[in-house]
């Protein structure tokens, strides 16, 4: 007979949480954040009042009101044509002057828009459409730059991210999933925003539009535009976050973003005007304008005939992006590995 | 196999404008699987931070750290599902309930939530578990603390100062509650304390540290062996006349407030004989039992 010797029972040990684990409680722990929901419910509370002043600014154009404005633009070329012949009939004009240098040419009701006389005016979805888009996109990325700041932030200020640590010990994987929230969530509020957009314009349109038909390519400018206003919401939450994950703080990463925005791109627009293109404004700005940003920069240099000489460029979506891209990834990147290195204290 | 593992270990902290500090010097740390391990030492004796280098947060100049069998840092993931932890304050989101920031981590580890549940009971926190954290008194959020340490059921349990901030009734149940963790068979306690009487009252072993360094270590009974006084005190009718009679038999004798305190006795039972002979008869004799805490000032005094 023999023994069967069976070695000493160790317990197992178990493994930290598995990556889902962590995407999903790090996506609870941003949803649960108070301001963040406080700063969301100002932007819903936002977007109704610019849709309902809109609707009190805008008034559709009717038959009636343009048969009105029509009958202005009338009475103002017949206006304009009565005083061109006072003028003409003036005994006093110098002979050797052409008279339509002195009195002006004849005034066709060509040469004024309807929309001048009509007040209020009609929302117009072809001419201001993108440019509302621009400008959604700009608050956006504030609105997103804070979140992933106070995101982070709260973090750091309540040690979390250093009790996070006795849970999954991987540093690169705790950032990678705060990272992949933050980056989700801000491009879903990107998206969300240019959705919101989309619908006043809209509202806008139908209930005090134009009429006018929009042109052709328009919808295909518009939603390459509401994209990159997504794109530029996502990079401006990860920039809040990088920053803020850099200095540990949220109240500090935003008087280093102030002091950039206000005191640094100031004073290089004023001192080294030929860096303007390289800004983060100005590429934020270029990555969503449809066709890129058209600077004109006056520069110190003189030319032959002592006029400033002035350089147009243009800041294409494509620079706007990369540039943009490039920053915000150095800024994150730098924050992960300075915390993967560091000790935790 | 050791639940802890400290070989050689050293860290030290660069300090701007001042010489580097040197935390851990070094240290060598054994802590066997199952019971209670206290961890004793005066403030900046190194005991913080070596709870941190085992559990990762910082990373030592030199040494080689196991915990559970497995390196440190590298084979941390595998066994930190096993290894609950409250180190100084306990760390949690102000704004969110209690319940919410166990319900955090334990979607972190993933844990059931009834875990959490059970776990708000342990420490009977589940009335209050809906209340912002930043609401909790000390003793409750230091409760909180532990119920995080519990969550994952682990089976290695660092504790540092874990009766922080509790009331006297708190620190009993926390007491309790280490003393049962540590008989269960299953999980390993380190209980890092500056209470003496704490240590004394749950821990089966010892490790006092001074310096960076662990100067003493086993179990407590032995550690207070060997810092045993020998000292004895006895109660007699006649307190002068029974000095003066062990005075004059060679003995060292000090009054006390009832009675007299005989130093260095090697043998008790002497005592008695030298007395009777001169018809003193003892009415009590009480060998003056070493305690942690002459142990612990004797053993982490600076060096002269």
């Amino acid at each position: 007979m023999s023994a069967v010797l069976t070695p000493p029972s160790v317990p197992t040990t178990a493994p930290a949480g598995r990556f889902g684990g962590l995407l999903r409680a790090e996506t609870h722990r941003l949803r649960a954040r108070r301001f963040i929901q406080v700063l969301l419910g100002l932007a819903v509370l936002a977007w109704i009042a610019v849709t309902a002043l809109g609707l009190l600014n805008y008034e559709k154009a009717t038959p009636e009101r343009l048969a009105a404005a029509q009958a202005q633009l009338q009475e103002q070329v017949e206006q304009n044509e009565i005083g061109r012949q006072q003028c003409l009939t003036d005994p006093s004009l110098p002979p050797d002057v052409p008279v339509d240098q002195l009195c002006g040419p004849p005034m066709t009701a060509e040469d004024m828009e309807l929309s001048w006389f009509l007040d209020p005016t009609p929302y117009s979805l072809s001419e201001e459409g993108p440019g509302g888009a621009v400008s959604i996109a700009a608050a956006t990325a504030v609105l997103t730059f804070l979140i992933g700041a106070t995101f982070v932030g709260a973090e750091w200020s309540s040690r979390s991210m250093v009790a996070l640590l006795f849970w999954e010990t991987r540093r690169p994987r705790v950032m990678g999933a705060k990272i992949a929230v933050v980056a989700v969530a801000t491009l879903l509020v990107g998206v969300a925003t240019q959705l919101a957009w989309l619908a006043t314009a809209g509202i806008w349109q139908a209930v005090a539009g134009d009429g006018v038909p929009l042109p052709d390519g328009f919808w295909s400018e518009m939603l390459a535009t509401h994209g990159r206003g997504a794109l530029l919401a996502l990079f401006a939450g990860l920039l809040g976050f990088g920053l803020t994950n850099l200095v540990r703080n949220t109240g500090a990463a935003l008087g280093v973003g102030f002091v950039y925005f206000a005191v640094v791109e100031s004073a290089i627009s004023g001192f080294r005007p030929t860096w303007q293109p390289w800004l983060l404004t100005t590429n934020a700005a270029g990555l969503v304008v449809p066709g890129g940003l058209e600077l004109t920069i006056y520069t110190d240099e003189i030319d032959t005939q002592g006029n400033s000489v002035v350089i147009e460029h243009l800041v294409t979506n494509l620079q706007g992006g990369i540039v943009m891209g490039v920053v915000t990834a150095v800024v994150v990147g730098v924050g992960v590995v300075l915390f993967s290195r560091r000790d935790a204290q | 196999m050791p639940a802890v593992e400290m070989h050689a270990v050293t860290k030290t902290y660069a300090r701007r404008g001042k010489s580097p500090q040197k935390a851990l010097d070094d240290l060598e740390l054994v802590v066997e699987s199952g019971g209670v391990h206290g961890f004793l030492g005066p403030n900046g004796s190194g005991k913080t931070t070596s709870i941190r280098v085992l559990l990762g947060l910082i990373r030592p100049d030199a040494g080689e750290v196991r915990l559970l069998g497995r390196p440190v840092p590298s084979g941390l993931p595998d066994v930190i599902g096993s290894v609950g932890a409250l180190v100084e304050t306990p760390l949690f989101f102000p704004g969110f309930s209690g319940r919410r920031n166990l319900q955090l981590l334990a979607e972190t580890a993933g844990l059931p939530r009834t875990r959490v549940e059970e776990v708000l009971e342990t420490v009977e926190l589940r009335d209050r578990a809906d209340d912002r954290f930043k609401g909790y008194s000390l003793g409750m959020k230091q409760r909180l603390g532990i119920a995080a340490a519990l969550l994952k059921s682990p089976q290695l349990l660092i504790l540092d100062e874990p009766s922080n901030g509790l009331d006297p009734a708190g620190i009993r149940d926390v007491r309790e509650l280490i003393r049962r963790l540590g008989q269960d068979g299953s999980t390993t306690v380190l209980l890092s304390s500056h209470l003496l009487t704490e240590i004394e009252q749950v821990a089966d072993h010892v490790s006092i540290m001074a310096r960076g360094r662990c100067i003493a270590t086993g179990p407590v009974h032995k550690v207070l062996a060997g810092r045993s006084t020998g000292d004895v005190r006895i109660r007699v009718p006649d307190r002068a006349a029974a000095a003066a009679v062990l005075t004059a038999a060679g003995y060292a004798v000090s009054p006390t407030a009832d009675g007299l305190l005989v130093s260095a006795v090697p043998a008790p039972g002497e005592i008695t004989r030298v007395l009777a002979e001169h018809g003193h008869y003892l009415e009590e004799l009480t060998p003056v039992a070493a305690d942690l805490e002459s142990a612990f000032l004797a053993l982490t005094a600076e060096p002269a």
